[in-house]
C-alpha cells in the first residue's frame, strides 16, 4: 500500500499521516524518514514539536534530507514508513548544491527513491504539501520547484493506492473516489 | 461548457486530455493558450505529453471511453487571458461569455489563485477578485466544474 496524503500549512495532515500509519503498521517496524534540513531555531521548534507529537508511539526516525532510497538500507525488511515531507524533499534535491538541479532530474531522482523505498516499506504514506494555490508569480527557479513538486504530487497520486486531502484537520479522500465524485465521460455530462 | 480548476502544476491539461478527449480526436481539438482567439490553424498544444508517462513499469490509465464527438475547443490558462484583459483595462467577463455563448461545448482550464494571503499590490488584489468572480459565474453556468489535485478530478459540480 502507498498512500499519499496532502495537506496545506497546518492543516493537520502530520498528525492524519500518523495515525494512519499507526493504525495501519500491524506488528512491523515503524519509520519516520524526515525530510526536513534544520537550518534556524524556527525549523528546530518545528522538528521539536514533531518529535514530541510521536513520542511512545514506537518510531524510529531517519534523518534523510536527500536521497531517499539510501534511507531503505537502514530499515528492516518488513517495514512500516511514514516520510515526512515531499515538499521538502524536493527543495533540498534542487537547491542543496552550488547551483539549481534541473526540474526533471530531480523528479527521476525522488521517484526513483520511492521505488526503492516500495521495496520494503508497506504501508508507505507519503506527506505532501499543497503550495499551489496562491497565484503568484515566482521567480523561475520557484516556479521550478513548484513545478517539480506538482509533478512529483501528480505522478505518486497515479501510483498510490489512496490519496487523502487534510482539510482543518478533516482528512477528504480523493483516491479512490465515490461514484458519484467522478468524472463522468462527456457524452454523460452533456446529457 | 466545462470548468476545470485546480493549483498550479497540478496537471489540469494532462487531466483533461485523459478524460475528454479520444486519442483520435486530439488532432482535431484546439487548445488556446491564455487567449480566446480561435485562428483557422490553431494547431493543439498536447504540451503535457511527456508528462503522460507514469513510473517504471505501470501503464498509464487509458482514456475513458467517449464515442460522441467530443469538446470544440480548450482553453487552457485562462487566468492568464483574464489578466491580460484586466491590464488593457478591458472586460474579461463579458468576452469570456461572448466564447462560451459560441462555443457552448468548450472545456475552460483556470488555475485556483486565491488560496493564498491578500496581496498588497492593488492589482494583483484586483486581478484574485475578478478571475474569483469569474469562476463562480462560470462555474454557475458550467455543465460540469471539476477540481483537480495531484492530477486527480474531483467532480464538484
Amino acid at each position: 500500500m502507498m498512500i499519499l496524503i496532502l495537506g496545506g500549512s497546518g492543516s493537520g495532515k502530520s498528525a492524519y499521516a500518523e495515525d494512519y500509519l499507526l493504525r495501519t503498521a500491524g506488528d512491523k517496524k515503524k519509520y519516520y524518514i524526515a525530510t526536513m534540513q534544520i537550518w534556524d531555531e524556527e525549523m528546530q521548534a518545528k522538528v521539536d514539536r514533531h518529535h514530541r507529537l510521536r513520542q511512545g508511539k514506537g518510531f524510529t526516525t531517519i534523518e534523510q534530507p536527500t536521497a531517499l532510497e539510501q534511507a531503505a538500507s537502514q530499515m528492516e525488511p518488513e517495514a512500516a514508513v511514514l516520510l515526512e515531507c515531499m515538499s521538502n524533499l524536493a527543495a533540498n534535491e534542487m537547491f542543496s548544491r552550488e547551483q539549481p538541479v534541473d526540474r526533471e532530474t530531480v523528479i527521476a531522482k525522488i521517484l526513483q527513491g520511492i521505488e526503492v523505498l516500495r521495496k520494503r516499506a508497506d504501508p508507505l504514506v507519503i506527506v505532501t504539501n499543497n503550495v499551489f494555490e496562491d497565484g503568484i508569480a515566482y521567480d523561475s527557479a520557484t516556479i521550478e520547484y513548484i513545478e517539480a513538486l506538482g509533478r512529483v504530487n501528480e505522478r505518486l497520486a497515479v501510483e498510490a493506492d489512496e490519496v487523502v486531502e487534510v482539510v482543518a484537520g478533516i482528512p477528504q479522500r480523493i483516491k479512490p473516489g465515490s461514484p458519484g465524485a467522478k468524472a463522468q465521460n462527456w457524452q454523460d455530462s452533456r446529457g | 461548457m466545462i470548468l476545470i480548476i485546480g493549483g498550479f502544476a497540478q496537471g489540469k491539461l494532462h487531466y483533461v486530455e485523459q478524460h475528454y478527449v479520444q486519442r483520435e480526436d486530439r488532432q482535431e481539438v484546439p487548445v488556446l493558450d491564455g487567449t480566446l482567439r480561435l485562428a483557422s490553424d490553431s494547431k493543439i498544444t498536447w504540451a503535457t505529453e511527456s508528462a503522460v508517462e507514469t513510473m517504471p513499469g505501470k501503464q498509464t490509465e487509458q482514456p475513458t471511453g467517449r464515442q460522441t464527438a467530443g469538446p470544440q475547443v480548450i482553453v487552457n490558462h485562462l487566468h492568464r487571458y483574464i489578466r491580460e484583459q484586466l491590464r488593457q483595462g478591458t472586460d474579461p467577463e463579458a468576452m469570456i461569455a461572448n466564447f462560451y455563448k459560441e462555443y457552448p461545448d468548450c472545456i475552460l482550464i483556470c488555475d485556483e489563485i486565491g488560496n493564498g494571503i491578500v496581496p498588497m499590490e492593488a492589482e494583483e488584489r484586483t486581478y484574485r477578485e475578478c478571475t474569483g468572480r469569474i469562476l463562480e459565474g462560470l462555474a454557475a453556468q458550467a455543465d460540469e466544474v471539476v477540481r483537480v489535485v495531484c492530477g486527480i478530478g474531483q467532480k464538484i459540480k
